[in-house]
């Protein structure tokens, strides 16, 4: 297996019947020889518009013998790595007859690797393996840069693109003082590589970062083809077009005294209710009116901040949140929580820390639920995000 | 309570709302699209029955009802201004920096107008009938931008 485009070598050889043009094969007839140092040695013989291949220990009697490592020629066959930089620079090597070798080229159709469903590590890995072979050094010209890849998450890496006198070499690990890093999580790097979401939107919502010099993240774009999926290329028909953005409508909400006092107690830790002078019932949040007796409440009550859990949802979809156009993890949990100093239905909604949804245990009528603390954001600003999560008061 | 309320506690929280959206040329505007950013070519769709060129390109014709979606044709890249404004207001969903000139455009070889905005002249000076031709973007985005602008023919 060549692990860099995930096909193997023996792929390419099984497959010359099927791909071989007997037109290509007009007036050739001669045995060509393969040796692919650690995978093995392949004699091709092609007479009178017909073709044969088999492995073989033996190559004399190749009118030229094409030696290159599996990843190479695996590349070349693919057409991810350009034929003749690879023959200039030695990768592959021809023994025998170098003009006899191209003839070969005609024989046959351009190896397509079955499509299948990549991990997101396995695109990764072909993103990073093909990005010097996507390097286009005219747009390069007199540039002297290192730009930085840190791709975050389990199946992330790091990466470094050196581009000096209109070359590019890849390397793992990050240097030391890229004049560009790009810092993104792998999910979102493959899903901008395959153009399902734009850079600005990753930009603006925080999922991406770029530390350096922002004129020349804007010339990545020129410096690098566009990422195609192995198999992309040669699949025939048309390129459709999705658009996809984030608007971003700026809106105000004006809190009013009942919920302005609320917001504003979160932001001193408190929790605060208000009571109804007919029923007694607390409500949290406060609502100017009793929702049930339509009469105006007016008296204060700090309640909580610990509190009984009496409802556990878990949301296994979430819609995206309306501030950031960013959809949150799933699952995660939604509690009702009944504060102390709060009766009967008079439930709270907040949100349970990730790791605990599980131990979770809810309480009805008499029995109390699983004991929770709020967990206060370390700058509150007046929203019910003050209050991060709730977690198990232990 | 008096009309004066106690608004000691009350405050405006800024925030604004994201809107993810997304938007499908359709195959007709795919090709449009991927040609200007691929060929630097702009084509236009021809109804064989009444012999109108569309330029945007439309998969049905509007008088004849027939269906053309595969009648590609190509248009120049020169045409003239059918009409005009001049956009005074900057907002961040604006493909420019205000002014500009948004103008109709109509292709040579094409009979519909294509709405783009032309630069590289003074915004007062536009006109209805003026000859421009089309610049393409550098750098592309595959939307309707490939062609950056329009810009005067002298």
């Amino acid at each position: 297996m060549s692990e860099k485009f995930g096909v193997k070598v023996e792929d390419i050889f099984n497959t010359m019947q099927e791909r071989f043009r007997p037109e290509g094969a007009a007036g050739v007839d001669a045995s060509f020889g393969y040796d692919i140092p650690g995978r093995g040695k392949w004699r091709l013989t092609v007479k009178d518009g017909t073709m044969k291949i088999e492995q073989a220990d033996d190559l004399s009697g190749c009118v030229a013998v094409t030696r290159a490592d599996p990843d190479t020629f695996v590349g070349v066959n693919i057409g991810k790595v350009d034929g003749t930089a690879a023959f200039t620079s030695g990768k592959i090597s021809v023994e025998g007859d170098v003009g006899a070798v191209s003839t070969t080229f005609k024989l046959f159709k351009r190896f397509t690797p079955p499509k299948k469903e990549l991990t997101v590590g396995e695109y990764i890995l072909d993103m990073f393996g093909t990005l010097e072979s996507r390097f286009q050094p005219q747009a390069a010209e007199g540039l002297d840069i290192t730009i930085g890849y840190d791709i975050g998450g389990r199946e992330g890496g790091r990466w470094t693109a050196r581009i000096k006198d209109g070359k590019c070499t890849v390397k793992e690990g990050l240097a030391l003082s890229p004049n560009l890093t790009m810092i993104v999580k792998a999910k979102d790097w493959v899903d901008l590589m395959l153009g399902e979401v734009d850079a600005m939107t990753l930009l603006s919502t925080g999922r991406a970062k770029v530390e350096g010099d922002m004129n020349l993240a804007v010339k990545l774009g020129e410096l690098f083809a566009k990422y195609k999926a192995p198999g992309e290329e040669a699949e025939e028909g048309q390129q459709l077009l999705v658009l996809k953005k984030v608007i971003s409508v700026g809106q105000r909400f004006a809190t009013g005294p009942v919920m302005g006092k609320y917001l504003n107690g979160l932001k001193e830790k408190k929790i605060l209710a208000n009571k109804c002078p007919e029923c007694g019932r607390t409500q949290v949040p406060p609502r100017e009116i009793c929702a049930l007796c339509r009469v105006r409440c007016e008296e204060w009550v700090e309640v909580g901040p610990k509190g009984n859990v009496r409802l556990v949802d878990t949301a296994y979809y979430a819609s995206p949140d309306p501030l950031s156009g960013e959809t949150r993890e799933t699952p995660y949990g939604l509690c009702y929580i009944l504060l102390d100093g709060c009766k009967g239905q008079e439930v709270f909604a907040h949100f349970i820390r990730d790791d605990q949804l599980e131990r979770i245990e809810m309480g009805w009528n008499e029995k109390k639920g699983t004991i929770v603390r709020p967990v206060w954001a370390e700058k509150r600003t007046g929203r019910v995000s003050d209050i991060k999560y709730f977690e198990i008061d232990e | 309570m008096k009309d004066g309320f106690d608004t000691t506690d009350c405050f405006v929280v800024e925030g604004k709302l994201a809107l993810p959206y997304s938007y499908f040329a359709g195959r007709v505007g795919s090709k449009f699209l991927t040609t200007i950013r691929d060929e630097k070519r702009i084509m236009g769709i021809k109804c064989d029955k009444c012999k109108k060129v569309f330029v945007p390109p439309r998969q049905t014709c509007d008088v004849c009802m027939e269906d053309i979606r595969d009648n590609w044709v190509d248009v120049q890249n020169t045409g003239e201004v059918t009409n005009f404004t001049v956009v005074r207001y900057n907002d961040k969903h604006l493909p420019k920096k205000a002014p500009y000139i948004l103008a109709m455009i109509k292709l040579d070889g094409a009979d519909t107008s294509l709405v783009h905005v032309v630069e590289g002249m003074d915004v007062g000076k536009a006109k209805i009938g003026m000859k421009v031709q089309a610049v393409f973007a550098r750098e592309t985005t595959s939307t309707i931008l490939d062609i950056d602008h329009f810009a005067p023919v002298s």
